[in-house]
């Protein structure tokens, strides 16, 4: 974890300071709600269709115990005991009043948590491989230059008010688990010939009402160079891109209407204006990695009897087969915690069960805990002989779903539950969906299929690139569900195609299992769902939904 | 006259206005006049004696149209249409980092106090407050941040050099 | 059939118009016939803007002797979301509530899904 210093925790405190002054003069008179609404959503305060709901940035999913338990203490005593991790790896709380808000940013601050910029028309939470500093296959840990970029965009004098919100993600796995390729920017850590790294610079890309898988704008930016490219490339941004047309606003409508050749060549002629004036010192950079706290790793030690039970308790054997990931180091595992129980809201996660998760990472887990932009938590160091013990503690806490990557492990926005912007829902869809493919075996023997699911246009809930995407939609006053499939949010981005005519929201799950069932009759040699639907198209698929439609 | 918040050497004091804003089509006026950049650039006489020309920029007039005619300005106003619009704070940057302007840069239009801070870090030393701020009320959200993280255009140490990393 | 609503300021909480002053359950609220006496309602809800947030009408249907939104988005707007039955409004329950969980409007006549309830 990165350790705030006296600065850090200033600009959080006077900040603090700043909302509750236009809380105030909001709740007196003195600001009409045309003149708040932009203030309060820069510190992520929305109202939502029942009450208003603060998003709380998780800066590159990266928490520790005491910060989890302030979650869990601002859910208790402001909330109503829960909150919903969201897909930029935020959590966000249902049932907040204005009059509050003011004194949770203190909570907040006090565990070197914020609000800032997890809403409005800036530089929002910027998000990491959830197994940052964990995976097996990573080049190097991506949150020191996440921490850098938070810090860079926080409280912006330039880029605060951009035509657009603005996303970036940063991975330094060949395997990206970011979606980096759909975002405003993606960051792809590389390391040149010469050993030394640098960037893979994605722009435009994104998903909303016009999905782009981003263009590489450059194929290997050295990395003592990232924040005057970046600076150049948000300068164009916010000096063309549209402010006509909300809908039209985003980069990814820029980058597409000058293309991305003549959008580089602006940014390439800004980035020389600017120089090197606009870097970060390399001596910074490395002051951010020394403030990073070392998980104090142990060197290669026993895996106990993790072996023997996993041989013994099917169960266990089971959580191991699909919530565990490679570590770096032998000795170790990477722990998905599922937020996806059956039954359950995707996301969601009571107070009792936060406190869980962070006597776990305390105890067992080095103090590094982890959200991710698929709604769900990771402990990323546990040693493989107290993986029995977690998985115990996980499954009384009903953490323990074995379901991570397969088909009941899945993304949804609130949707109309509680969203003002909402046409659909997307919780009872996911609901639904979950309890039909409840029985383990046959959800393994699917295998990987990620559904994801959004309750409007604007796609919070990724449905472009879900393997199979839902989205909800209006249709005379009537929730109705467009499916898509073939996206994919991972290295190889795609944006997924339209199957056909939207379905009521009673036969969205029949549909699913129609898909399912057309896929375990065409695949070959244990291919995932992605890869068989590549070879044959959607044409099998779309005469099992629809058949009976003729 | 309409009230003006100037920033100098640190200090937000409050100001009277001299500065009159001459539309395309009015004739030739006396005193201070701000024109705007379609009629700066086409060489148009603005003023009678010796007053100051001000220059107008709408966001999306482009600052760097300025090179070259910056010694014959007093003033830019960078107009802000909307608040939400936030395209003068490049172009005021621009101006002061890249064009090497010294005289007024004032925020004009929908200018509100919780922009402030940003404004000053970007170069603006005039304000025209469209909320009805005091000159108190301004100097107080301007001067709200005790540390900021970037570099700007006002020359304050970021947090990378204040921690010493020089 | 009208009723008028929005968020109130302070909390956020759902609030109907019922003379001249905002309550918190849709069977306590004002019901308009007339075109003007809801415009009218309108203007002055607006004319308070530290009370409550963008007031709006809404149509409404009769369903079990009670009037309910014939949309659904504020069907949920005067229950509560439905992954959470104890919160909300709904939590109150009660046959006000009852009738707004099988209310369907003219755009559902079919009545094929059932709003309300899918945990």
């Amino acid at each position: 974890m990165y350790r705030y210093d006296a600065v850090d925790r200033a600009v959080l405190a006077d900040r603090a300071a700043e909302f509750r002054d236009q809380v105030r003069r909001r709740l007196s008179g003195e600001l009409t709600e045309d003149q708040f609404k932009p203030l309060r959503l820069m510190n992520g305060l929305y109202l939502q269709l029942h009450a208003y709901m603060l998003r709380v940035a998780v800066p590159y999913g990266s928490l520790d115990p005491r910060q989890m338990r302030a979650l869990a203490d601002i859910a208790r005593r402001f909330d109503r005991g829960y909150g919903h991790f969201t897909t930029r790896t935020n959590i966000q709380y249902n049932w907040i009043r204005l009059a509050d808000a003011p004194d949770i940013l203190d909570v907040l601050a006090a565990a070197d948590l914020h609000a800032i910029q997890t809403s409005g028309n800036c530089i929002r939470n910027v998000t990491a491989d959830p197994y940052a500093g964990a995976a097996a296959d990573e080049l190097e840990d991506p949150r020191v230059w996440c921490e850098a970029i938070r810090q860079w965009s926080s409280l912006h004098p330039e880029f605060s008010f951009l035509p657009r919100k603005f996303k970036i993600a940063v991975t330094a796995s060949p395997h990206d688990r970011t979606a980096a390729k759909v975002h405003d920017i993606g960051l792809l850590l590389r390391r040149g010939r010469d050993g030394a790294t640098g960037f893979e610079v994605i722009v435009g890309g994104g998903m909303g009402r016009t999905p782009y898988v981003g263009p590489t704008l450059k194929a290997f930016l050295p990395s003592d160079r990232l924040f005057s490219y970046l600076e150049a490339v948000l300068r164009v941004y916010n000096r063309h891109g549209r402010r006509d047309n909300i809908y039209k606003a985003r980069i990814k409508i820029l980058v597409a209407a000058l293309g991305a050749e003549a959008f580089g060549r602006e940014v390439e002629a800004e980035w020389e204006k600017i120089g090197s004036a606009g870097d970060l010192p390399g001596s910074e950079i490395a002051r951010i990695r020394d403030a990073f706290t070392r998980p104090e790793l142990a060197d290669s030690p026993a895996p106990g009897d993790f072996e023997a039970r996993r041989a013994a308790e099917p169960a266990f054997a089971r959580f191991v087969r699909n919530n565990l990931r490679a570590h770096k180091l032998p000795g170790y595992a990477i722990v998905d915690v599922s937020l996806k129980g059956f039954g359950e809201t995707p996301g969601d996660i009571t107070a009792d069960q936060m406190d869980v998760v962070a006597d776990l990472a305390e105890r067992f887990g080095l103090d590094e805990i982890r959200s991710t932009h698929e709604q769900n938590l990771v402990l990323p160091h546990i040693r493989l002989a107290d993986v029995h013990t977690v998985w115990k503690a996980l499954d009384a806490a009903r953490l323990a779903t074995p379901n991570i990557n397969l088909i009941s492990d899945i993304i949804a926005c609130p949707g109309l539950d509680y969203c003002a912007l909402a046409n659909a829902r997307a919780i009872c869809v996911a609901q639904d969906i979950a309890r039909r493919f409840e029985a383990p075996d046959r959800a393994e023997a699917i295998g990987e299929l990620k559904i994801k699911i959004s309750g409007c246009i604007n796609a919070c809930g990724h449905h472009h690139v879900g393997h199979i995407g839902i989205l909800g939609v209006d249709k005379k006053g009537e929730e109705f569900y467009q499916l898509t499939l073939g996206g994919s949010g991972a290295e190889d981005a795609t944006v997924g195609k339209m199957l056909g005519p939207a379905l009521p929201i009673d036969r969205v799950t029949d549909a699913v299992e129609a898909i399912v069932d057309a896929y375990l009759l065409h695949r070959k040699d244990g291919e995932r769902f992605l890869d068989t639907l590549r070879r044959t198209g959607d044409a099998p698929f779309r005469e099992a939904v629809y058949a009976d439609a003729h | 006259m309409p009230m003006l918040i100037r920033l100098s050497d640190g200090v937000f004091s409050q100001v009277q206005d001299d500065f009159v804003r001459l539309g395309d089509e009015e004739p030739v006026a006396e005193g201070d006049v701000i024109i705007s950049l379609g009629r700066l650039l086409s060489g148009q006489v603005a003023r009678v004696g010796g007053g100051r020309i001000g220059v107008w920029l709408e966001p999306a007039d482009e600052v760097e149209a300025l090179a070259g005619r910056l010694d014959e300005v007093d003033l830019v106003a960078l107009a802000f249409p909307k608040f939400r619009d936030g395209r003068a704070f490049t172009s005021a940057r621009l101006l002061r980092e890249r064009l090497g302007f010294t005289g007024e840069v004032r925020a004009v239009g929908d200018v509100l106090r919780d922009q402030a801070g940003f404004m000053a870090r970007c170069g603006f030393d005039a304000f025209s407050p469209a909320d009805g701020s005091t000159v108190e009320a301004w100097a107080a959200a301007a001067g709200r941040h005790r540390h900021v993280y970037q570099r700007a255009a006002d020359g304050r140490a970021p947090a990378f050099v204040e921690r010493g990393s020089f | 059939m009208k009723a008028l609503t929005a968020n109130r300021l302070s909390d956020g909480e759902v609030v109907f118009w019922k003379s001249g002053a905002w309550v918190e359950r849709l069977a306590d609220a004002d019901v308009f016939a007339a075109e003007d006496t809801a415009a009218t309602a309108e203007t002055s809800a607006r004319a308070q803007p530290t009370m409550a947030i963008d007031p709006y009408l809404i149509d409404l249907v009769e369903t079990e002797g009670f009037w309910t939104p014939v949309s659904y988005r504020e069907r949920i707007r005067a229950l509560g979301p439905s992954n959470h039955e104890r919160h909300g409004k709904q939590a109150d329950g009660g046959d006000a509530v009852e009738a707004l969980r099988h209310a369907h409007g003219a755009a559902r006549s079919s009545g094929r899904v059932n709003l309300i309830r899918r945990k």
